[in-house]
């Protein structure tokens, strides 16, 4: 008997991960040669082109939601991966202290400064500026620093008492000259050509300038000065261009009978607002024999209006009243990331760089098997 | 952009890149604050108290017996990490 090959609605069922009250089912693809008989599925560039797509639901500077359809697990992740721990960013590597009187040690301090988020020109942070690599020689270190390697801030700050403080003022913000400082307080010092990518708006300077850095009293002074340096959030998290890059799957709901009345309702405070709606039954859809709305016109049924805002709590799964009548789901090829730029990158802008990085890659694989096999 | 695209800097020629290196900064210079005498902190008043050789332990300004010692006029390099 020959093979009969799957149809459309078979090959989306096999896309559903299924999530019951207690069990997740059908967690693997099973699109690989050698799983159903009689079918190839080889991976194909021509078959990939086709079903692969991009879709974007938000895409601000620093905050981008949109879905990845049609890729392997494993290529997703990788996106995910590269964002976190392989896109470079600028960040302060290295603290000289000059002076720091204030109650916050100087290794914390340094700590501290090093997780300060920073943006600047695009140009000259991601093309003008190059990778720093410490010399292995420590006297050569001092002459290693260059305007295209290395960007120098400093941060001067002395606390004083106000004169001009209200008699009995108690807020030390008032009664003090700089008892708190910020990251607007540290000072970018161009030098050599830094001037020409990093000038105006485009100049070095915290995406945050409210940070808190450190609190003085008067007579306590920070007096220093630091280096930034390019590197990756796999060395340090300082680096990292996302606060949070993560995807999750398309949820699935598939109400396969008929839900009415005050059970629509019930059903709809299952899900979070916007997931179900409610609409009243038609009279063709009532005439239609067998499609469980006979005799219901005029009432109210559950309809899936987004399932992408559900948060997939299975509520719903725990009342007798829709047993039977709905299916939770996942969709197991479809993506949907949110990336969350710490403002040196636009946020759509390290999707792209993933994907730059990972063909990078790939084909530095491609010539290391090449040599291998020769 | 790869991490492979370092390079070797020239020593001592600073304007062979068009731009010019720079150093890191050299350490204040705190000499010449007078010879012998010591600067301390007062414990409670927190006023610099000098003292010489073998004077006795104790703020000039409000009598108090505990004085601290200042920080270094070192420049201290750390690791941001
Ligand atoms: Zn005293």
């Amino acid at each position: 008997m020959p093979h009969k090959p799957p149809t459309k609605e078979e090959l989306e069922r096999r896309k559903i991960v299924g999530i019951r009250d207690e069990i997740i089912t059908d967690v693997t693809s099973t699109d690989f040669p050698g799983h159903y008989p009689g079918e190839s599925h080889v991976w194909d560039i021509e078959e990939f082109r086709q079903g692969v797509r991009v879709e974007f639901h938000q895409n601000d500077p620093l905050e981008a939601s949109f879905s990845l359809i049609g890729v392997d697990a494993s290529i997703a992740n990788a996106f995910r991966r590269i964002m976190i721990a392989d896109i470079p960013t600028l960040a302060i590597e290295t603290v000289f202290i000059n002076n720091n009187t204030s109650v916050i040690q100087d290794e914390v301090l340094a700590h501290r400064l090093g997780l300060i988020p920073f943006q600047g020109g695009h140009e000259g942070l991601h093309k003008f500026l190059k990778w720093w690599r410490k010399p292995t020689d420590e006297s050569e270190v001092n002459s290693s620093y260059y305007d295209f390697n290395t960007v120098s801030l400093r941060l001067e700050v002395a606390c004083t008492h106000n004169d001009q403080a209200a008699p009995g003022e108690t807020d030390p913000t008032k009664l003090y000259k700089h008892a708190h400082v910020y990251a607007r307080d540290i000072e970018f010092c161009p030098v050599g050509r830094q001037d020409r990518y990093f000038s105006g708006a485009d100049a070095i300077a915290p995406v945050n300038p409210d940070i808190l850095i450190a609190k003085l009293r008067p007579g306590q002074e920070i007096n220093l000065s630091m280096h930034m340096h390019k590197g990756v959030g796999s060395d340090h998290a300082k680096f990292s261009p996302v606060a949070t890059a993560s995807y999750r799957l398309l949820p699935t709901i598939d109400i396969t009978r008929p839900i009415l009345g005050a059970d629509a309702a019930k059903f709809a405070k299952c899900f979070p607002p916007g997931v179900i709606g409610l609409q009243k039954v038609t009279r063709t859809e009532a005439a239609q024999t067998g499609s469980g709305y006979e005799g219901h016109e005029g009432e109210v049924r559950a309809v899936v209006e987004d399932p992408m805002r559900d948060t997939v709590s299975r509520e719903c799964l725990r009342h007798p009243e829709f047993k039977d009548k709905v299916k939770l789901g996942r969709k197991r090829d479809h993506f949907i990331y949110l990336v969350e730029s710490t403002g040196q990158w636009h946020s759509d802008a390290i999707f792209l760089e993933s994907v730059t990085h990972l063909k990078k890659r790939a084909m530095d694989l491609e010539k290391q098997v090449i040599n291998m096999v020769r | 952009m790869s991490r492979e695209e370092y390079q070797v800097p020239a020593t001592g020629s600073a304007n062979t890149f068009g731009g010019g290196s720079f150093n890191v900064p050299a350490p204040r210079d705190y000499a010449g604050e007078g010879g012998g005498v010591m600067h301390y902190m007062c414990g409670d008043c927190a006023v610099r108290v000098p003292l010489e050789k073998g004077a006795p332990i104790r703020c000039q300004k409000c009598g108090a017996r505990v004085l601290y010692k200042e920080r270094t006029k070192r420049m201290v390099q750390f690791e941001a990490r």
